[in-house]
């Protein structure tokens, strides 16, 4: 029992944890990052402890928020988008914020009392390697995708689970019109799309990048940029690229807002002015590879890589909470039953 | 019958009168933690409780071929695992070879790494361009061979670590005697060995059942959502469209389901419970060519489903370059490691204690013994939520995230513990108390010693799952906590090549402290051999 003991030592020793009792609780996704400077001059400067609560995907986020409302668990939402924001104001879970940034003009706009912090693009990527070694060409619309030549070569993620694939849901349904969208989806269907639950499988299960057998994935804009800045080599080529078809690009925005019934107001408003603040916004682009939302902020040289598309297709935000649901199920009975 | 007299077989002044004593530990953390989280989110779910839509629900051909698919696989998986893991427990336990232990414990690897990890192994093994399949020309791409592969690199482990341990219990004296009479090897194998090691058995096929049931895993990711469980609907309902009333139906229908294996098992096991003999059938070192074969064979198509896909990831990390292997210094990792052990080290802690009190309490009541396999029945994302919804202020407080991981690992001391008990060899404690001990010493100086290796193996099991595990992470999570696991995941969702091979170094890590924190637990103690005047005492597994 030697061992037990030993843990029994361990237990005390481990156990002491101290409390904050000021201490801003801010509300994320699984995705949230920034520079680890920059949150220890906002603590130093506002003399609140952050305490950042992870709750999974930006969707699960929001509805542990909504689960919560009579005892709210954070007091700041970071990560609420444009697909989840009507959902989120339905639920009567925001406070709306007036201060300076929500003043200020972003480059994309999200919602009344809701600033918009950063932007960026769900949309193909494709293997270049794969591509250039089988000489097939690149599909120029979704229409050719669901062609045999292209047949077994998608990966995209269950947009009941994951919020790239519902929003690439969103993208075909923007961009083709709903009836004519589930039409493709079928075709896709019989043309062997593979669905993965959520993006880390298809990017690293099924990707022929990464040992997988689909030289085309569902993912983001930036990740180009970010195979670059990731590279084991120094390489001045992205190894993937965008396919920036029409009804394949969703521009997502997320935003921060004062959670309803939260505490530390001023806080709160710091931290959301800070989000907006230029080294943040600068810092951003490379930890969570989204666009800044502030205007003239300085763009890193590895987004070079990271095109911006010319044009995407969002449904309307109404709609999205209106229909959401009854679209992620009729692609179920589509793509899966 | 035998059973009726021994008054050894309960553990002295820890007799039956007192039994329930022991249960309020553990019976109080299941209603703290699972059942009161769970009635909580049904009276939410309450005033949208519509029997038409649920009865409809049931209808739905759809999630009839999920809910059957899920009972396939996991019968399947049981099947294989048998056959293979019986086999592969009896070359374990009966013959004497160098690295035998060695085998044992990095038999339990499987179980830390985290899921994704793994199915980027057994994809460089098998996937469409792995190694192995190019070799053999094989694309197991899109098939269920695949996954029924997954599956059994994760069960494996419970089946063969069960099956030695039972095989170890085995009276050496009772087989010799129906040898002597003239039995065959087999007819004394199915005659005398396979009775007493068939509780076991069914135990560890009853976890592998349940596993693969509610398995939210590496079958998922290499069966793709073709091949996807029920908890996926569960989750998709629960965490992504908060339609908890079609969830917890879905939920409570698997819970019945999963439960009744549960009290089956639990009911067979007290059935065979008979106390066992403390003169274990010595190993011996293989003799022959068909013995050697036996082993050589063994441990190949060990090293082949469990070995192999965590070798490539090993492999991976070892050539990843030394600006890969930087991450190992990260200002992150450091942390991370920091907190894989402290929490892993409270959780098995925790578990311990639950487990044994559950143990001990569960030894005369079917029904407790089935209230062990609660946190494997129920789904684990209904329950994070329950508990968010009950304990909002503690939501993301430490003692939540540690109770997390103590429920998860803690049947597995539980139901360890239990088998032992039931089978420790009556006389040795008769034999104490008529030479004077008390029965507070026989507890401690028979009983405990007797015990001592399950409970070691499950606190093995214990800390392998409280060091891999990633549902936890299903709470409300703090940067500040992130352990290794979080961090792999982290990793893996960047794109990005450093990223993914960061990832595979960080796993072989989680492996490496897994290894040592099996070879702690499972030392074998010096004051066991001294104690060891009956022969076959020594062959408790180290």
């Amino acid at each position: 029992m030697m061992f037990v003991r030993t843990l029994c030592f361990l237990a005390g020793a481990l156990l002491a944890f101290a409390s904050h009792a000021n201490e801003l609780r801010v509300l994320a996704h699984s995705s949230f990052s920034l520079p680890k400077p920059l949150i220890a001059q906002f603590e130093a400067q506002s003399g609140v402890k952050l305490s950042v609560i992870k709750a999974g995907d930006a969707g699960e986020m929001l509805n542990k928020l909504i689960l919560t409302r009579a005892q709210p668990i954070a007091d700041v939402v970071y990560g609420i988008d444009n697909s989840l924001i009507a959902k989120a104001l339905a639920a009567n879970v925001l406070d709306p914020y007036a201060g300076p940034a929500m003043q200020r003009p972003a480059l994309v706009p999200l919602a009344p009392g809701v600033v918009a912090v950063d932007y960026g693009y769900v949309a193909l990527n494709y293997d270049r390697a794969w591509f250039a070694k089988s000489g097939l060409a690149l599909p120029k619309n979704l229409q050719e995708l669901a062609l045999p030549a292209y047949r077994n070569l998608v990966v995209v993620q269950n947009p009941a689970t994951s919020s790239p694939g519902f929003a690439f849901l969103l993208s075909t349904i923007a961009g083709l019109g709903e009836e004519a969208a589930f039409d493709w989806w079928a075709r896709m269907r019989t043309n062997g799309v593979k669905v993965t639950k959520g993006w880390t499988e298809a990017y690293y299960t099924e990707f022929t990048r990464n040992g997988g057998a689909r030289p085309i994935v569902v993912s983001y804009a930036s990740s180009p940029a970010a195979e670059v800045f990731y590279s084991k080599e120094k390489i001045t080529e992205s190894p993937t690229a965008n396919l920036f078809l029409p009804g394949s690009v969703f521009r997502q925005v997320e935003g921060v807002a004062l959670v309803k019934g939260g505490q530390q107001r001023e806080a709160a408003g710091r931290f959301i002015e800070f989000l907006r603040s230029a080294p943040v916004q600068e810092g951003l682009q490379t930890t969570m590879w989204m666009f800044a939302a502030e205007p003239g902020t300085t763009r890193p040289e590895v987004m070079r890589h990271a095109a911006e598309p010319s044009a995407f297709y969002n449904p309307p935000a109404d709609s999205i909470a209106s229909k959401g649901p009854d679209w992620v199920n009729r692609w179920t009975s589509v793509v899966l039953k | 019958m035998l059973r009726r007299f021994s008054v050894g077989n309960a553990p002295g002044h820890f007799g039956p009168a007192r039994a329930w004593w022991w249960g309020v530990l553990p019976l109080g953390f299941l209603l703290l933690m699972v059942v009161a989280p769970l009635a909580r989110l049904a009276v939410e779910a309450l005033p949208d409780l519509q029997w038409a839509g649920i009865s409809a629900m049931w209808q739905d051909d759809y999630l009839r071929w999920r809910v059957w698919w899920t009972v396939l696989q996991a019968t399947l998986t049981c099947v294989a695992a048998l056959a293979l893991g019986l086999p592969l427990a009896w070359v374990l336990a009966r013959f004497e070879f160098p690295g035998r232990v060695l085998a044992l414990r990095l038999l339990m690897l499987p179980f830390v790494v985290p899921t994704l990890v793994a199915a980027i192994g057994v994809l460089a093994l098998w996937g469409p361009r792995g190694m192995l399949s190019a070799w053999w020309g094989l694309d197991l791409q899109g098939t269920p061979w695949l996954l029924l592969y997954g599956n059994l690199f994760f069960n494996l482990c419970l089946v063969v670590r069960a099956g030695v341990e039972a095989l170890e219990q085995v009276s050496a004296a009772r087989v010799a005697a129906a040898r002597s009479l003239g039995a065959t090897p087999w007819r004394a194998f199915w005659r005398v060995q396979w009775p007493a090691i068939l509780p076991w058995l069914v135990s560890a096929t009853c976890l592998v059942f349940l596993y693969c049931f509610s398995g939210f895993g590496l079958a998922l990711i290499l069966g793709g959502q073709r091949y996807a469980t029920v908890e996926v609907e569960i989750y998709t309902l629960v965490a992504h469209e908060l339609r908890l009333a079609p969830a917890g139906a879905l939920a409570l229908g698997m819970a019945l389901l999963t439960g009744a294996v549960a009290v089956l098992y639990a009911f067979v096991e007290r059935r065979l419970a008979t106390p066992g003999r403390a003169d274990g059938v010595a190993r011996r070192r293989p003799t022959g060519a068909w013995q050697w074969c036996a082993v050589v064979a063994g441990l190949a198509s060990l090293f082949l489903l469990c070995g192999a896909p965590l070798l490539a990831i090993v492999v991976r990390a070892a050539t990843a370059g030394e600006q890969v292997w930087a991450v190992l210094l990260d200002d992150e990792t450091l942390p991370a490691v920091w907190n894989t052990l402290r929490f892993s080290a409270l959780a098995v802690l925790l578990a311990t204690l639950l487990g044994v009190a559950h143990a001990f309490a569960a030894r005369r009541s079917v029904w407790l013994r089935a209230a062990a396999f609660l946190p494997f029945v129920v789904s684990p994302v209904t329950v994070a939520f329950g508990l968010l919804l009950l304990y909002p202020r503690w939501s993301a407080s430490l003692p939540l995230l540690i109770g997390a991981y103590a429920l998860l690992a803690y049947p597995f001391v539980a139901n360890a513990l239990g088998a032992a008990l039931d089978h420790q060899p009556a006389h040795l404690a008769q034999v104490a108390r008529t030479l004077g001990a008390t029965p507070r010493r026989v507890f401690w100086r028979v009983t405990v010693p007797l015990v001592l290796p399950a409970l070691r193996r499950g606190m093995a099991f214990a800390a392998a799952t409280a060091l891999g595990e990633f549902a936890v992470t299903l709470f409300l999570s703090r940067p500040e906590w992130a352990t290794l696991t979080t961090l792999i995941y982290q990793r893996l969702g960047r794109p990005g090549g450093a990223n993914r091979d960061a990832a595979l170094v960080l796993a072989a890590l989680l492996m490496l402290l897994a290894l040592l924190a099996f070879v702690l637990i499972e030392q074998a103690p010096r004051r066991a051999r001294v104690l060891a005047p009956v022969r076959g005492a020594t062959n408790v597994p180290a």
